[in-house]
C-alpha cells in the first residue's frame, strides 16, 4: 500500500498575525542553545554574582537596622567606616548603586562569554544550511527574522543579568524591611534593566552582523573574542603606555622645578586631569559598555558621595582610584551607537543579499 | 485564477530574466517548464514576492503580489530546489518549525507535523536528526514542511532532483495526490518533461523570460490528422516509395514510418499502397505530440 493512502486531513485552524512571529524564531533558538551543556554552566555560574549581590544588599538591610546579628561583621569591614555607620540609611542609595555596578560589572563578562557560545551559530549556521529560502518563503520580514535572532540572545542575556538582579533586589528589600527603599532605590532597578538592554542591542547585534559574514562559526567566535578579549588588551596596553609616558614627563618636570612636594607637580592631580580626556579606554568594547553603564547607573555620584567619608586630603586620591575612567561617557555611546549602525548595515547587506532563491 | 501576470518585467542588470511577461493561469496542477535560465525561478521568486519586478502587475490567489507578499506567503507552500536545512533539528522538530513560521500555534504545529510526516512516509524517521537524512528523506521533509500549514497553492521546485527512481516516483504521486485529490494547487517546476506529465494536467513553458506556449497538456498533445505513424511486417522502403510516388512525404524512426499524407486524402491511401507493395501494416495511428515535442518546438520557435 503506498505510504499517502494513509490519508491528508486539510488543516482549518487559524494563523496568527504577522506581529509575533519572530517570537517562533526566538522560542526555537532558545531551545537550542540550552542544549549546549556549557552555555548552561555558565549561565548557572553568572547566578554566583547574584547570590553575592544579594548576600551584600541583605546585609546591609541588617546594617540599616542596626542588627546585633551584623555587629561583630562591621567591626572586621575596614570600609566600613563610623560615620558611614552611624547613619547607614543617608548612604543607601550609594551603597545600593555600588553594589549593583560591580554586580553588572562582573555580568557584563559573563554576559560576553554567554555571547560567544550562543551568538555564532544564530545566523551562520543558517547559512551553512542554506535556511534562508526556508524563511523567506514564509511570511517572514528581515525584520522578523533579526528580532527573532535578536531575541536568543536577549533571552539569554536577561536569565544572565535582568533575572539576577531583580532576584537580588528583591531579596534585599525583603531584607531592609523598609518601604521606602522602593522609593529610593527603584530608578536603580530600572537603569540595571535599562543597561541589560543596552548591552543587548549592542552585543546581540554586533554578533549577529558577525555571525551573517560567515557559514564558520569557529571563525565567528574567533572575531568575537578578538572584538571582545584583543580590544580590551590592546585598549589596557595603550593606557598603560600613556600613563608610562605621563609619569616620565612629570617626574622630568619635577626634577626641573626643584623643591619641595616634587616641586610643586601634583601627581594625582595631573593623572585625574588627564583621565578626562584619555580616548584609550575607547578601544575596548567591554570599556565602553562599562562607562556607559557606569553613567547609566550613576556610579560615579555615588563615589562622589563616598569621598566626603575620606579626609579632604585623599579625596582626590580615593576618586582617582576607585571612579574607574572618567572620559566623557558619551564618547562611550558614540562608539557604541557606531558600532550598532555598522552592525545594522552589515546585517541589512549581508541578508539582503541572500533572501534570495538560488 | 491561480496566478496571472500583466506585462511583468525583471531585469538583473543587463539580463532580463522576466520579458514583458502576460499569463493567466488556472487552478490546478500546473507544470512549469523551461531550459535553464529561462526565467522559471524568477518567475516563483515574484510570485512569493521575494523581488520586486521592474513594471507588470500581478495578481497570486487574487492578491496583488506587489502589496500583498506576506498574505500570499500564508497560503503558499514552497518546496525550494536546493538542499535547505533548518539546523539542529529532528524532523517533526523541522516540520513544526515550519508551521509555527506561518503562524500555527505551536500545539498545532506539531500535531500536523506528525500528520504531514506520516503522509510523506518519514515517520518513522521523524525523531532523527535531519542532518543525517537521505537526500530522497530531505525532499520528503521539504513537501511535508511546504503543506505543514495546508496551504492552497504549492510549489515544487524540482522536488526529483537527485532522488533514485522509487524515491522520485513516490514523490510525483503524492504531489499527484495532493493536486488531484486533496483540491490543493501546485506549481511543479521542473526539467523532466515525464514528470510533468506525470503530476500536471496545464503547462508553461518559459524561455529567456518570454511565455513559449502554455495550455492543457491534452490540447498541446495535439492529434495530428494529417500524420500517421505506421510499423509494417516486412521491409519498410518499398512501401516508402510507393508512398512519395503518391504524393506523401515519409521519414523513418527506428522501426516506425512516419507518413504525412496529402491534404485532401484519407488514410485509405495507406491501405491501397501496402496492398499495391503486397506489404502487412501491423501498426497504424494517428501521429500526437508529445510533451518533449511541443516543449522542443516551442523553444526552437522562441
Amino acid at each position: 500500500m503506498p505510504i499517502f493512502d494513509q490519508g491528508y486531513q486539510h488543516w482549518s485552524g487559524t494563523l496568527s498575525g504577522h506581529a509575533w512571529r519572530w517570537l517562533a524564531i526566538a522560542r526555537r533558538g532558545v531551545r537550542v542553545g540550552l542544549t549546549n551543556r556549557l552555555l548552561r554552566v555558565v549561565m548557572l555560574v553568572a547566578w554566583m554574582p547574584a547570590i553575592a549581590l544579594a548576600f551584600v544588599l541583605c546585609l546591609w538591610g541588617l546594617i540599616e537596622q542596626k542588627s546585633e546579628l551584623v555587629a561583630p561583621l562591621a567591626q572586621m569591614l575596614p570600609f566600613l567606616v563610623p560615620d558611614l555607620l552611624a547613619d547607614p540609611r543617608a548612604f543607601r542609595v550609594e551603597i545600593w548603586t555600588l553594589c549593583f555596578s560591580y554586580f553588572m560589572w562582573i555580568e557584563l563578562y559573563f554576559s560576553m562569554v554567554v555571547i560567544l557560545l550562543v551568538g555564532p551559530n544564530l545566523i551562520s549556521q543558517d547559512l551553512r544550511y542554506n535556511a534562508l529560502p526556508l524563511y523567506f518563503s514564509r511570511p517572514l520580514r528581515r525584520i522578523d527574522y533579526f528580532l527573532g535572532k535578536l531575541g536568543v540572545i536577549a533571552a539569554f542575556l536577561a536569565m544572565v543579568i535582568v533575572v539576577p538582579s531583580l532576584t537580588a533586589y528583591v531579596l534585599g528589600l525583603l531584607f531592609s524591611l523598609d518601604l521606602s527603599i522602593v522609593r529610593d532605590t527603584f530608578g536603580l532597578l530600572m537603569a540595571s534593566i535599562a543597561y541589560g538592554l543596552v548591552i543587548t542591542l549592542s552585543a546581540g547585534l554586533l554578533v549577529l552582523a558577525l555571525s551573517s559574514l560567515s557559514r564558520n562559526s569557529r571563525y565567528i567566535a574567533l572575531f568575537w573574542l578578538a572584538i571582545w578579549f584583543v580590544s580590551s588588551v590592546v585598549a589596557a596596553t595603550l593606557d598603560s603606555a600613556n600613563q608610562q609616558q605621563q609619569r616620565h614627563q612629570a617626574w622630568q618636570a619635577s626634577h626641573q622645578r626643584p623643591g619641595p612636594n616634587f616641586g610643586g607637580v601634583d601627581y594625582v592631580q595631573a593623572e585625574i586631569d588627564a583621565a578626562k580626556t584619555n580616548w584609550r579606554p575607547l578601544v575596548s568594547y567591554t570599556g565602553n559598555l562599562s562607562r556607559v553603564g557606569q553613567e547609566m547607573l550613576g556610579t560615579d555620584a555615588s563615589w562622589e558621595k563616598l569621598s566626603q567619608l575620606a579626609p579632604p586630603s585623599q579625596r582626590a586620591q580615593f576618586l582617582f582610584v576607585y571612579m574607574g575612567p572618567q572620559y566623557p561617557w558619551y564618547w562611550s555611546a558614540a562608539v557604541l551607537i557606531g558600532l550598532f549602525g555598522l552592525s545594522a548595515c552589515i546585517l541589512k547587506w549581508s541578508i539582503k543579499s541572500l533572501d534570495r532563491l538560488k | 485564477m491561480l496566478f496571472q501576470f500583466e506585462g511583468v518585467t525583471k531585469t538583473y542588470g543587463a539580463v532580463t530574466a522576466l520579458d514583458n511577461l502576460s499569463v493567466k493561469v488556472p487552478v490546478g496542477a500546473v507544470g512549469l517548464l523551461g531550459p535553464n535560465g529561462s526565467g522559471k525561478t524568477t518567475l516563483i521568486r515574484t510570485l512569493l514576492g521575494l523581488i520586486p519586478v521592474d513594471r507588470g502587475s500581478g495578481e497570486v490567489l487574487g492578491m496583488d503580489f506587489r502589496r500583498r507578499q506576506l498574505d500570499i506567503r500564508r497560503v503558499v507552500g514552497f518546496a525550494p530546489e536546493d538542499e535547505c536545512l533548518f539546523p539542529h533539528m529532528v524532523g517533526v522538530e523541522f516540520a513544526a518549525y515550519a508551521g509555527e513560521l506561518v503562524g500555527m500555534p505551536a500545539k498545532d504545529a506539531l500535531q500536523r507535523a506528525h500528520e504531514v510526516l506520516d503522509y510523506v512516509g518519514l515517520g518513522e524517521a521523524r525523531y532523527r536528526k535531519v542532518e543525517s537524512y537521505s537526500t530522497g528523506m530531505k525532499q520528503r521533509l521539504k513537501l511535508a514542511s511546504a503543506i505543514v500549514h495546508d496551504p492552497k497553492l504549492l510549489i515544487l521546485d524540482e522536488p526529483t532532483n537527485g532522488m533514485d527512481p522509487a524515491g522520485r516516483q513516490e514523490v510525483l504521486e503524492l504531489a499527484k495526490d495532493l493536486a488531484h485529490n486533496k483540491g490543493m494547487s501546485l506549481l511543479f517546476s521542473s526539467h523532466l518533461l515525464p514528470d510533468v506529465e506525470a503530476v500536471c494536467n496545464y503547462v508553461v513553458v518559459l524561455g529567456s523570460g518570454k511565455l513559449l506556449a502554455e495550455g492543457l497538456i491534452q490540447e498541446l498533445k495535439r492529434v495530428h490528422d494529417q500524420c500517421f505513424e505506421v510499423r509494417l511486417k516486412d521491409d519498410m522502403a518499398p512501401f516508402a516509395r510507393r508512398l512519395t510516388a503518391m504524393g506523401c512525404s515519409t521519414e523513418v524512426q527506428d522501426d516506425v514510418l512516419r507518413v504525412r499524407i496529402p491534404a485532401g486524402h484519407s488514410p485509405q491511401m495507406l491501405w491501397q499502397a501496402a496492398s499495391d507493395e503486397n506489404e502487412q501494416i501491423r501498426y497504424l495511428r494517428p501521429q500526437r505530440s508529445t510533451l518533449e515535442e511541443v516543449f522542443l518546438t516551442a523553444v526552437e520557435h522562441a
